[in-house]
């Protein structure tokens, strides 16, 4: 039995005690015969508990509650409850229980789960693919699934042959006994094992003996995504269906006052308006004709109590949040005390933009309404969120509301919302047909919920030495009240869970609602409070008159930042921190994030404010690596998005409305701007951390670092292009 | 009517003139491999080879793409065969894959007129948008069919 403790996340200290007590609890391992004669097997959580978890809606009852099934044919179907959104869930998932199942990789079926308070991550009790918690919440009960089905796959062979079940071992879907040369498939045994009592403590593996885990097995989603044959959302057709086009208030709160749809209503093909409280949906026999249609329609639109906010007054107000009293996340020492004391004191204000997810695939959702309830198509981080919303537009119960979970174009945070499912449901129910309603990339970029913009002002304290003895940081963002239960504050995270050993250190958050949707974006937090701090902590290394590496080397030296420090370290080596080319310079950063620790350097030159970027080094340690080859395709990517966002990325308010409206004004990277990344993943047997997002958060600080290093210029906004910098990058 | 040739097939469709070949490909013809990002011609997921000409669609009225032979990613290959997409499946390129049909006809098109290109000549090829950032992927991979071809 493999001891591994799951060291305390932020989210988890967030959650009271209470709610981490059910959470433990959760292990009733429970077996089903399926339909085709196999096994089906699943955590089962009591019912008290099911309704004890706040955020859980009850199952639905068309849900076969199971995990993993295996068929007579030797096809395992794994029910993943992580959903599929290029972060590699459907490989990653089927990994942790195929590993202690034994199962052949190429028999794997994978579907995704359909929402049912089963699938409820058992880190933070949602069924939510968010906050890169799908491995870190899985990895001990899908673990569990797969060890209890292969003891009683073992016991139903052993059963057959009158055989000690010790003598039998299990490879590729085979139960093997070696002493008298007989070897049975699973897929021949399911039914028997089936009727077998499910093991509540199943034996698993070693970390050491891991053999799947650790090695990078194809990705089950790969090949149907290099023939078209992928089903996105926005690939789901009914029989019947009418296409729809939506638009709505461009300002936040705004609500529709009137309409004419009467050049729409000439169009061929044109079905119908549907009236939302903030815009029209405009439905018709395609989706081009919808389209048009939507586009004669004319609105006029009561802007509400925010048609005149603009960016300059988001700052404005982000730093009056400064001098508010604010929510004490940490408070270390004697912040004041120590001020008073320090030799030099140096103060600096940071700030950065509303961000959009911007992805690939528009918002989507395909619903049809019939006597029995609803059924929904889309994809979604959170099928429960959906069902929810379907639920509340028709005032069924959730349990009638099925939910059909798609591949997702990009979810970065965006799809945990639900918005465009309640527009679908809307439309179904209006026109009484099923619908597929599909956002414009406009519509996309200018009613999202934005990485809300976010604004530190830091104070810090040196002796003599140029050591720092005192910091101060107060944090000011929007986020979520439902977030402020008992903990560091929410928001404050990348800076309140700091690993830099400095005696004196407060840390303050201010919660400013602006009125701006806002919402989780790749690596939340730590997209933007890291890139705060570690700018700050760089100038304060500057102001000592140290190295930038060598001054939080220092900070690093205690048990608790141990894997911080190695992480450094590496990234130093690898980068060659001491020996750069004639003329390059390197910036650093390094941090926790989602239960891994993460680094960056970024080298890069410079002629003038024109920045060349030459190499991009990355490293994680993230406790067990499930699948290395994806967790360095994570890091590279969640630096291309961040670097987007570093280089320009700006979603600016003008008379209550988002400016930026498709990739002319809200670009992307582009191939020509890729650098040459290395990624590193430090061997750990660890409970997995989180991957999908750190890989997002370093590049900010290092980049702006490295300019510092290069130009003497210190970012202390973001992004790049709003100070004057131009941007390429080498090609070798 | 407009009568066009897709993956070697006739296809006729009666559909107003301005619907953009996107369109047409997804919802008329049911190949629904070709991607809606931006409809502005910008991101290239809906890139399609026109005459062997990689072409964004969402932005080309069915009455510009009459007559045409027209390949999406459906026609690339019946069994993922075509050396671009077994490239693709050897270096794990997609991640969320949205963007991959119209990248993997980008490419096609480039390695077409360009049987060993450059990474600069990649750079200036490859004008589509990956959100997830698969960029260095599509490189390698691109490298490799090269590299390949060579070799045999």
């Amino acid at each position: 039995m493999v001891a591994l403790s799951v060291e305390p996340t932020r989210i988890m200290q967030l959650a009271s005690r209470d709610r981490l007590a059910i959470i433990s609890r959760r292990e009733f391992l429970h077996a089903t015969v399926t339909i085709g004669g196999g096994l089906a097997l699943a955590v089962r959580l009591p019912a008290q508990e099911t309704a004890a978890l706040a955020t859980a809606t009850p199952s639905s009852p068309r849900t076969p509650a199971a995990f993993v099934q295996i068929a007579n044919d030797d096809t395992i179907t794994i029910i993943t409850p992580a959903v599929e959104m290029g972060q590699g869930g459907h490989t990653s998932m089927p990994m942790m229980i195929m590993e202690e199942l034994g199962g052949d990789w190429q028999r794997l079926q994978v579907t995704d789960a359909a929402a049912a308070a089963i699938y409820n991550n058992p880190m933070f009790g949602q069924q939510s693919t968010v906050g890169s918690f799908s491995v870190r919440g899985w990895f001990m009960d899908l673990r569990r699934i797969g060890a209890a089905a292969r003891e009683m796959l073992v016991q139903a062979a052993a059963g057959e042959w009158r055989v000690p079940a010790t003598e039998c071992t299990v490879a590729q879907s085979r139960i093997v006994h070696a002493r008298s040369g007989r070897t049975r498939t699973f897929g021949s045994v399911a039914a028997i094992a089936a009727q077998l009592p499910v093991p509540q403590q199943p034996v698993l593996k070693n970390v050491a003996d891991f053999k799947l885990i650790g090695s990078s097995p194809p990705r089950v989603d790969v090949p149907i995504k290099v023939d078209g044959s992928a089903r996105y959302g926005i690939d789901m057709v009914l029989p019947g269906m009418l296409y729809a086009a939506v638009k709505t208030c461009p300002t936040f709160g705004g609500t529709l006052k009137s309409h004419d749809d009467s050049a729409a209503r000439r169009l061929s093909g044109y079905h119908s308006t549907v009236i939302l409280p903030d815009g029209v949906i405009a439905v018709a026999r395609s989706y081009w004709r919808a389209k048009k249609a939507l586009d004669q329609i004319t609105v006029d639109y009561d802007l509400g109590p925010l048609a005149t906010l603009d960016s300059a007054r988001v700052s404005q107000l982000l730093h009056e949040g400064f001098s508010e009293p604010g929510t004490v996340a940490r408070n270390d020492g004697d912040v004041p005390a120590a001020m008073g004391h320090a030799a030099k004191v140096l103060e600096a204000e940071y700030e950065v933009p509303y961000l959009a997810h911007a992805c690939m695939e528009p918002m989507n959702c395909t619903a049809r309404i019939d006597d029995s309830g609803c059924e929904v198509w889309c994809g979604t981080q959170t099928p429960q969120a959906a069902q929810a919303a379907a639920a509340a537009v028709l005032g069924i119960p959730p349990q009638q509301v099925k939910v059909n979970t798609m591949l997702l174009g990009g979810g970065f945070g965006r799809r945990g919302e639900a918005d465009f499912v309640t527009q679908a449901v809307s439309a179904a129910k209006a026109t009484g047909h099923p619908v597929k309603l599909i956002w414009s990339r406009e519509e996309d970029i200018q009613h999202d919920f934005y990485r809300p913009a976010a604004a530190i002002r830091f104070r810090a304290g040196l002796d003599s030495a140029g050591n720092p003895t005192a910091l101060d940081c107060n944090v000011v963002t929007s986020s979520m009240p439902e977030f402020h239960l008992p903990g560091p504050v929410f928001y404050t995270g990348g800076v309140v869970d700091t690993n830099y050993s400095i005696p004196n250190l407060r840390v303050t958050g201010v919660n400013k609602d602006i009125g701006i949707r806002f919402g989780f974006w790749r690596s939340v937090n730590d997209s933007h409070n890291p890139f705060m701090l570690e700018s700050f902590i760089d100038e304060l290394a500057h102001q000592s008159g140290k190295d930038p590496y060598r001054f939080r080397r220092a900070l690093l030296q205690h048990a608790a930042a141990a894997r911080q420090l190695a992480v450094l370290d590496l990234l130093a080596e690898k980068a060659g921190w001491d020996r750069p080319q004639p003329g390059h310079y390197l910036g650093i950063s390094a941090f926790q994030a989602f239960g891994s620790y993460i680094g960056t350097v970024v080298d890069i030159s410079a002629k003038g404010n024109a920045v060349t970027l030459h190499r991009v080094v990355t490293a994680i340690d993230c406790g067990v690596a499930i699948h290395p080859d994806n967790i360095r395709a994570q890091l590279e990517g969640g630096m291309v998005f961040g670097l987007a966002a570093v280089l320009r990325g700006e979603i600016t308010i003008d008379k209550g409305a988002v400016k930026q409206s498709n990739f002319h004004d809200y670009p992307m990277l582009s191939m020509t701007e890729m650098p040459r990344v290395d990624c590193f993943v430090l061997a750990s047997d660890a409970a997995p951390g989180g991957v999908g997002e750190p890989g997002t958060a370093p590049i900010a600080p290092a980049l702006a670092n490295a300019i510092f290093a290069a130009t003497g210029t210190r970012l202390r906004s973001l992004p790049l292009s709003r100070q004057n910098f131009t941007f390429s990058t080498a090609r070798s | 009517m407009f009568n066009l040739t897709v993956n070697g097939k006739p296809l006729g469709v009666d559909v107003d003139a301005d619907t953009p070949l996107l369109w047409v490909l997804r919802d008329e013809a049911g190949l629904t491999g070709t991607k809606f990002g931006c409809g502005i011609g910008l991101c290239g997921a809906c890139t399609v080879l026109i005459d062997r000409k990689p072409t964004r669609s969402c932005t080309l009225p069915l009455s510009g793409a009459a007559g045409k032979s027209i390949v999406t990613i459906e026609g690339l290959s019946s069994d993922r065969s075509h050396p671009v997409q077994q490239a693709w499946i050897a270096e794990s390129v997609p991640q969320c894959g949205y963007c991959q049909s119209g990248m993997i006809l980008a490419a096609v098109a480039l390695l077409e007129r360009t049987p060993a290109p450059t990474d600069t000549e990649i750079d200036n090829a490859m004008s589509n948008i990956c959100r997830c950032g698969t960029y260095g992927q599509v490189r390698k991979a691109i490298h490799r069919v090269a590299k390949l071809a060579t070799k045999s």
